[in-house]
This record gives C-alpha cells, structure tokens and sequence, in this order.
C-alpha cells in the first residue's frame, strides 16, 4: 500500500479534528489546567546518565543517526538541547555526531545556545560538534572510533537509525558505557532493547520535549496526542466489529463504513 | 503569471540563459542576505523564521488538502502539465520546492567538510594520539575529490583496448576496489552483533524472556526445513494443522508481532502530527533556539 498523493474528504476530516484536538488542548494547558504524564523510564534515566558521566570525569557521546532535517532529527535535537543544558551544568563535556551535512549546521547552533542558556557559553567547543560522513557505516565506525577514543561513559542514540543501529549500541556496550536510546522506526527497537540500558520506545519517543521541560504548551499537546491516538484506536475496533459482523475482508467490498475506513489506507 | 514564474525553475533554453540565471541567482541571494543580515535583529530573524516555516507549511499543507482533478489544475480548470498526477493550483510548485531545498542542502556540504576538516586538522597540528588516522583522511579525500573530478570531467574518448583511461580505473579502484569492500565488511559485522545480542536478550531471567525466548524459537525453526520436518506427522487440515511449525510460525509473526508494530506506527504518526504541528506554529521553538516568547 502506498501512501496518498491527495487527501479525499474523510482523511481531510479526521486529519483536521487530530490537529484541532491538539491545538486546543494546548490552549487549555497554556490557561493553567492540570495535566497528568506517566512516568517515562527511559527519559528518567538521562539525569543519571549524564551524572555518571560526571562522577567518572568522562564524556557524554549523542548521535542523532542517518536522517537530515526531519521531525525525527528535530525531536532528536529538542532532548540533546535538555542533555546539554544538564551537561553544562555538571560541567561534563559532550561529544555529538551527525551523519547529515544539512543538520550539522543547525545541531551545532542548537548546541551553542544550549550551553548559552545553562550559562556557560565558554563551554562550547566547535570540535565537540561533528559531521561524521552521510555513508550509514562509515558512519557507524567513525562513531565507534569516537566512543573507543574518547572513552565515553555515556552513549545517547536519539534519531533516526537503521542497520547501524546495532552496530552502535553493542560496541558502546562493550566499551562500557551506560546506553540511552530512542527510535521511532519499530523495526529497530528490538536491537535497542538487546543493548542499550534504557530505551525509548513509539511515541515515547515524540513525547520527550514535554515530558522533560514541562512546558505548558508540549504538555498540552501531548495530552492533545494521546486522544487523536485514542480516537484512531476506537476506529481500529469499529473496523474489526464491523469486518467480523459482514464476515471477513472478502465479503466486506459492498460495505460503506469499511470502505471509508479503508480509503485513508490505499 | 504563475506558470511563468514557475518557468524560472525548469531547465534553462541555452548555456547563454543558464549563465544569466546563475548571476542573476546568486546577486539575488547575495543582496538578500546582506539586507537580512544588516537590518535584521535577532527578533526580527525570530518573526522571520516563524513565517517562513508556517508559509511553507501552509502551502505543503493546502496542496495535499485541496481537492484536485486529474486533466486539469483545480479550480483554475487549466491544462494539467502532468495528467498522470492528479493536481490543484499548487500542484506544479511541489517540484521546484524540492529543487530549491536540495540546492540549499548542498550548500551545507561545504560546512560538513569544514567541521572535518577542523577535527582532523588539529588532531593532526597536534600531534594527538591516533594522528596518523587523521593523515588518513586527508589523504582519503583529497584522492577521491582528485580522481572522482578528473575522471567525470575527462572527455569521452575511445579507449585503446577497451581499457578505461588511468584516472578512471585509479577512481574505480578507490571506489569500488576499497571503499565498497569496506562498506560490505562493516555490514557483513552485523552477523556476529546479532549473534551476541541475541544471546543476551533470550538468556532466560524472566517469564517475559522466557516467553520471547520460546516465541523466537517458533519462529526460526518454521523458517528452516529441518523445523517443517519436525511436526511433517501433523495433518495440513483441521485444528492440528495449527500446530505445525510453519503455520504456527506464520501466525505468530502475522498475528502477534505485525498488530503490536501497528500499534507502535500508530503511535508515532500521532506524535510526529503533534511535533509537525507544534514546529508549524512555532509552539516548539523556545526547545531549540531561545527561549519562548
């Protein structure tokens, strides 16, 4: 199944009630209504991954993976802007690499003000902040040159991944170091999981800005994600009720609600 | 009007045309950037950055939301250039977009190569431990920048014997001679880290590594024939038939595995819609770049 080139009016619609549910719990949040967040493990244990790096006088390394400016990478970029703020404060040095030469210019001016805002723009070093090469395992090695030649004590992998992802995660783990990783791509995380300490998982991952800032206005539009996602999950069992009371997909062509439900799908 | 100043982004006529647009292209960006740099503060690149983002949003947005017709732009009722393509009135911009964000792209190459060249220069002014890799990749680079230039600028001739030119085959055999190989080595690694990953994940601690551990079992026996021979006893028909290891295998990865990956796509398309959202409205841009105002 390949995606839509266009919208027809029943993905217009359910597209712009999601959007509409999302910005108007951001509105509610940002008037001071209170918003409950689960507790996200592995977004819980940045702060000790960075104070381990810290109280062994080693590096942080964060890789943001393969992909160039996209909503991966920029949410990749908003929770390495929270690592770096912590690092600066505990005065602990981080290493980032990029595989992307249209990132680099924007991690490395996210970085800068990152430790512009801990107060401690000495801190920055441009050398600190690498483009690596955009070859995915050329890629993977030169990282694994950085984490065996700057001992890291602490390896985040927040972004994009794909084969390299193992290649990452288990040679950080054999050098040692206490691994934090986060990845949308489902097909990934199972090698995450096999190596790294902590993991961030689906939309876990697009929940990281809210969850570790507070902002009013990420709170909101998480809280404003979870009911477009339970939305999509009423109409998942609509479908199944529905296929099952015509008897099965093959039997189910003449039948309108399936055959809208279907339409956002081809 | 709209498909003339389209017109700027198709290929030009002539060399003549071509070498007027690119002056004319880059005073343009130069004056630009100049101004943008002079008379803007960082507020005012702040407002800049935020309009530009909804504005291309908007336009990304509305050309896939808009209804469209297949022989002719909607509403306008124009000629389709493309009839394969249903299209609206903003149909035809989608493909200089495109063009216009990778010439951007490519002009950050330059500062890739400079943070490399920064890193690995002082590792080698230095003297730092491992320098000799940092000479390395001087070396590397230049080679492949030398060889990969000649070799596509070289005129086409016939070559005596069918061999290829000298700096063809230097340039072949840096690339698909060592780099190539090197790719594949790195790849083929993959097998011994899935190996050793693996292990650790089914060392049986838990009920949930026990459990995966008996799943994956299922699974990779009903891959191999070995494992089809194992319940080959079992009849193809009725409730045994469930049992074999191929059909078991079968619906454990298309019952169990594939809805929990759905659940998973489910769950971040909704968040990537949010994060989508947020960066359109500029909700997201204290995270990044100073604070929210």
């Amino acid at each position: 199944m390949g995606g839509l080139e266009h919208a027809n009016w029943f993905m217009s619609a359910l597209f712009g009630s999601m959007c509409l549910i999302i910005v108007v719990s951001v509105l509610l949040a940002q008037r001071g209504r209170e918003m409950f967040i689960r507790r996200i493990p592995g977004l819980n244990a940045i702060e000790e991954a960075v104070g381990r790096a810290t109280e062994m006088g080693r590096p942080v390394f964060f890789s943001t993976g393969l992909h160039g400016i996209t909503i991966v990478t920029l949410q990749a970029l908003a929770i390495l802007s929270y690592i770096v703020k912590l690092a600066a404060v505990h005065a602990t040095r981080i290493v980032v690499a990029t595989a992307s030469a249209t990132l680099y210019p924007v991690l490395e001016e996210s970085v800068r003000e990152a430790y512009t805002a801990a107060d401690h723009p000495e801190a920055f070093r441009s050398e600190d902040v690498r483009f690596v090469t955009e070859e995915q395992f050329a890629y993977a090695m030169g990282c694994v040159g950085i984490m065996a030649r700057e001992q890291t004590a602490t390896n985040f992998f927040f972004g994009a991944f794909f084969a390299e992802s193992l290649i990452l995660a288990e040679n950080g783990r054999a050098l040692g170091a206490l691994q934090v990783a986060g990845c949308p791509d489902p097909v990934q995380i199972p090698f995450f999981i096999a190596t790294c300490d902590y993991v961030v998982i689906g939309d876990e991952y697009y929940a990281a800005s809210a969850y570790l800032t507070r902002e009013p206005t990420l709170t909101g539009s998480l809280i404003g994600q979870d009911i477009a996602k339970a939305i999509l999950i009423a109409l998942v069992i609509v479908g199944v009720v529905v296929a099952s009371a015509v008897g099965g997909a093959d039997s189910a062509t003449n039948n309108f609600l399936l055959n809208l439900l279907a339409s956002g799908a081809q | 009007m709209w498909n003339s100043l389209l017109g700027i982004f198709h290929p030009a006529a002539s060399t003549s045309a071509l070498i007027w647009r690119l002056i004319l292209a880059v005073a343009f960006s130069i004056a630009l950037l100049v101004l943008l740099h002079r008379f803007l503060g960082p507020r005012g690149r702040r407002w800049l950055i935020a309009f530009v983002t909804f504005a291309g949003g908007l336009y990304l947005g509305l050309e896939y939301f808009l209804p469209v017709r297949g022989s002719v732009l909607w509403p306008t009722g124009m000629p389709n250039p493309n009839p394969d393509r249903a299209a609206n009135i903003l149909t035809p911009g989608i493909e200089p977009i495109g063009i216009m964000l990778s010439v951007v792209g490519a002009f950050t190459v330059g500062l890739g190569i400079y943070s490399l060249c920064q890193v690995h220069g002082r590792n080698v002014a230095q003297r730092r431990p491992g320098w000799h890799n940092s000479g390395a990749f001087f070396l590397a680079m230049s080679a492949m920048l030398v060889f990969g230039l000649w070799a596509h600028y070289l005129p086409d001739q016939d070559a005596p014997g069918g061999r290829l030119p000298w700096q063809e085959s230097t340039y072949e055999l840096l690339f698909g001679g060592i780099f190539m190989p090197l790719q594949a080595a790195t790849f083929s690694l993959l097998a011994f880290y899935i190996a050793s990953a693996a292990y650790r994940a089914f060392r049986i601690h838990t009920a949930e590594a026990a459990l995966m551990m008996a799943a994956a079992f299922i699974v990779m026996l009903a891959q191999v024939p070995v494992g089809q021979w194992l319940t080959h006893g079992l009849p193809t028909t009725g409730p045994l038939a469930f049992f074999r290891l191929e059909t078991l295998g079968d619906w454990i990865m298309s019952w169990l595995n594939t809805p929990a990956q759905r659940g998973i796509v489910f769950g971040v398309a909704v968040g990537g819609l949010a994060m989508s959202l947020r960066i359109w409205l500029s909700l997201e841009r204290g995270t990044f770049f100073s604070e929210q105002g």
